[in-house]
């Protein structure tokens, strides 16, 4: 089946960051459906889609709360989760949740494309082992116990200061240790690390020091 | 013995022992007793004052003016601080000064119109008032930077929406025109992506008015201690980062008409700079310093020993969203220059070829009326 022919369902509720991601699309040459809320997702029922893209933070439902929702109806579609500044605890819930992707705004067309057409093409429902995640483990497994460390606390969505702070090391420590992982789990981004690392069983590390999160 | 030997005595006794500093003086001003704390007090001895015009032991302009408060007594019987008491402030010998409660009552003695002051040392409740009033500039102050950072955070979140939409418009245009399109619809996307440019203008310029209308009060302050405040308050926390502070403070600096938070700010944020730039580095000094510059005006400085700047950065250094750090945002320095600006000021950074660091400057009017214009 061509690409063009399933509809990417689009759900955000800002008007602009909806009215040009339909454009882009369209410019890729998908066909898209576009929604202002979580519920006019849910009201337009059952659409043949080859995915959604849904914005994390939105008024009345989020994209999590109706990825939820869309779950419990049984859906077919694989859900793009699109997360904002510093919301990479959320889009760690979302992928735990189902979703097979999340993106961080502001985006690379290319980095949005790429993962809509993974998505539409190999339908992965969720967190699968694919023919790229197989050797996840043995990646981990390079890892030094302080890279894991890291690693941890960079998929619970922790900034470096703040993992500095949790490990007692320094901040730029943390940078040459995030840059080292990146670079021995084979991964260019974060939602990539994040996947990777959930596929491979690494669970967000708590936090230890932090009085509240 | 004589009863006017015994309350003689009785006299002596209550001047030596009073905690209070008692000084008794005729009508025309001058001295007549001058009680033992009264020495602790000004610093002159009993011989020195007694005889002599009281005024000695006021500073200008009461000291210019006393004679006349005596002499309106005496012409009108109008009592201004007879009976009442009030706050005044006391010269030393060495010609320091300090507040006291002055209370004076008014009555015969010997025959003679006398006054009689006691004088009640309050420095030290002025020091806890003092105090308190910089805890509480303090507390403004990091309270306004939390505000900011909450607001940054705010920004950041909603200045995606504008970006992302931007983008988008701008990359399905550009997919478009590089094959065969229709041209209206490419000029549509380019016009959509222009808005969402003006949106997050529109963004940018809230802040900057949150910034410079939201209550400027500017004040004749000394620019030394604004530094050296908000120096201390960014260097907490700074301790474990090893960094060595030169402070160069020049002497005699003419005082600046400013809004002090805001200039607090900006010292903050390039302090903060600046240790941040100088992480991991082997050699990390800061120096703050503070000058003249002719032309009335001063200038501040901040200096690292990082590892510099790439020289196309210095031209939209102080630009919005123009960041050189992992997870910054690019707020800060667009924040300083809109207050350094505000203050009919400039600010600007330069590499320092000695140490391969980076020093950012500002530079601020010192006439009083120079920012005057600024509401």
């Amino acid at each position: 089946m061509g690409l063009s022919e399933k509809k990417i369902l689009i759900v955000d509720d800002d008007e602009a960051v909806r009215d040009s991601l339909r454009a882009l699309l369209m410019s890729a040459g998908f066909s898209v459906c576009d929604f202002g809320s979580a519920r006019a997702v849910l009201d337009a029922g059952a659409i043949e889609g080859g995915c959604l893209i849904a914005d994390i933070r939105m008024p009345d439902m989020d994209g999590l709360e109706l990825q939820e929702e869309l779950n419990r109806r049984g859906s077919e579609w694989p859900v793009i989760v699109v997360t904002g500044h510093g919301d990479v605890p959320l889009a760690v819930r979302a992928m735990k949740a189902g979703a097979v992707d999340f993106i961080e705004k502001p985006y690379d067309d290319d980095v949005l494309l790429e993962a809509v057409r993974r998505a539409v093409v190999s339908r992965p429902r969720k967190l699968e082992v694919t023919d790229t995640d197989k050797d996840s483990k043995a990646r981990l497994a390079a890892l030094t116990a302080r890279e894991r460390d890291v690693l941890g606390h960079v998929i619970a969505g922790r900034p470096n200061k703040l993992i500095a702070f949790e490990l007692g090391i320094s901040p730029r420590t943390v940078e040459i240790h995030r840059a080292h992982l990146m670079e021995k789990m084979c991964v260019k981004s974060l939602p990539e690390l994040v996947r990777l690392a959930l596929v491979a069983g690494i669970e967000p590390a708590p936090a230890t020091r932090e009085q509240t999160n | 013995m004589p009863q006017s030997n015994r309350s003689r005595e009785r006299l002596e006794a209550l001047l030596a022992t009073a905690v209070d500093g008692i000084v008794i003086i005729d009508k025309a001003g001058l001295v007549q007793v001058y009680s033992p704390a009264c020495e602790r007090l000004f610093g002159y001895t009993s011989n020195e004052v007694v005889g002599r015009n009281v005024k000695m032991l006021m500073p200008s302009p009461y000291h210019e003016r006393h004679d006349d408060y005596l002499g309106h007594y005496r012409d009108t019987g109008e009592k201004r601080i007879i009976g009442i008491g009030r706050e005044v402030v006391g010269r030393r010998k060495d010609g320091s000064t300090f507040p006291m409660y002055l209370s004076v009552g008014d009555g015969s003695f010997e025959g003679e119109a006398t006054f009689v002051g006691i004088i009640h040392d309050i420095s030290d409740r002025h020091r806890a008032e003092q105090r308190v009033a910089e805890l509480q500039s303090e507390l403004l102050h990091v309270t306004r930077l939390s505000a900011m950072g909450q607001m940054a955070s705010a920004l950041a979140h909603e200045l995606n929406q504008p970006l992302t939409a931007n983008m988008n418009y701008i990359k399905a245009a550009l997919r478009l025109s590089e094959g065969e399109h229709d041209p209206v619809l490419v000029r549509e996307l380019l016009t959509k992506a222009a808005a969402q440019t003006t949106r997050a203008g529109d963004i940018i310029r809230r802040l900057r008015d949150f910034i410079e209308k939201g209550q400027s009060v500017h004040v004749a302050e000394n620019l030394n201690e604004v530094v050296e405040e908000a120096l201390d308050l960014a260097l907490v926390g700074a301790a474990d980062a090893n960094v060595k502070v030169l402070r160069d403070l020049a002497h005699g600096l003419p005082t600046v008409s400013i809004d002090k938070i805001q200039i607090q700010q900006v010292v903050h944020n390039l302090v903060r700079n600046a240790i941040e730039a100088m992480q991991g580095c082997r050699v990390a000094q800061l120096t703050i310093s503070t000058r003249m510059q002719d032309r009335g005006a001063v200038i501040v400085s901040v200096e690292d020993t990082g590892a510099g700047l790439a020289p196309d950065v210095f031209e939209k250094l102080f630009q919005p969203f123009v960041t050189t750090k992992d997870t910054g945002m690019g707020i800060g320095l667009s924040v300083c220059r809109s207050i350094i600006e505000a203050h009919r000021g400039r600010i600007w950074a330069e590499a320092d070829a000695m140490t391969g660091g980076t020093k950012f400057m500002f530079q601020l009017p010192v006439r009083e009326g120079a920012v005057n214009g600024f509401v």
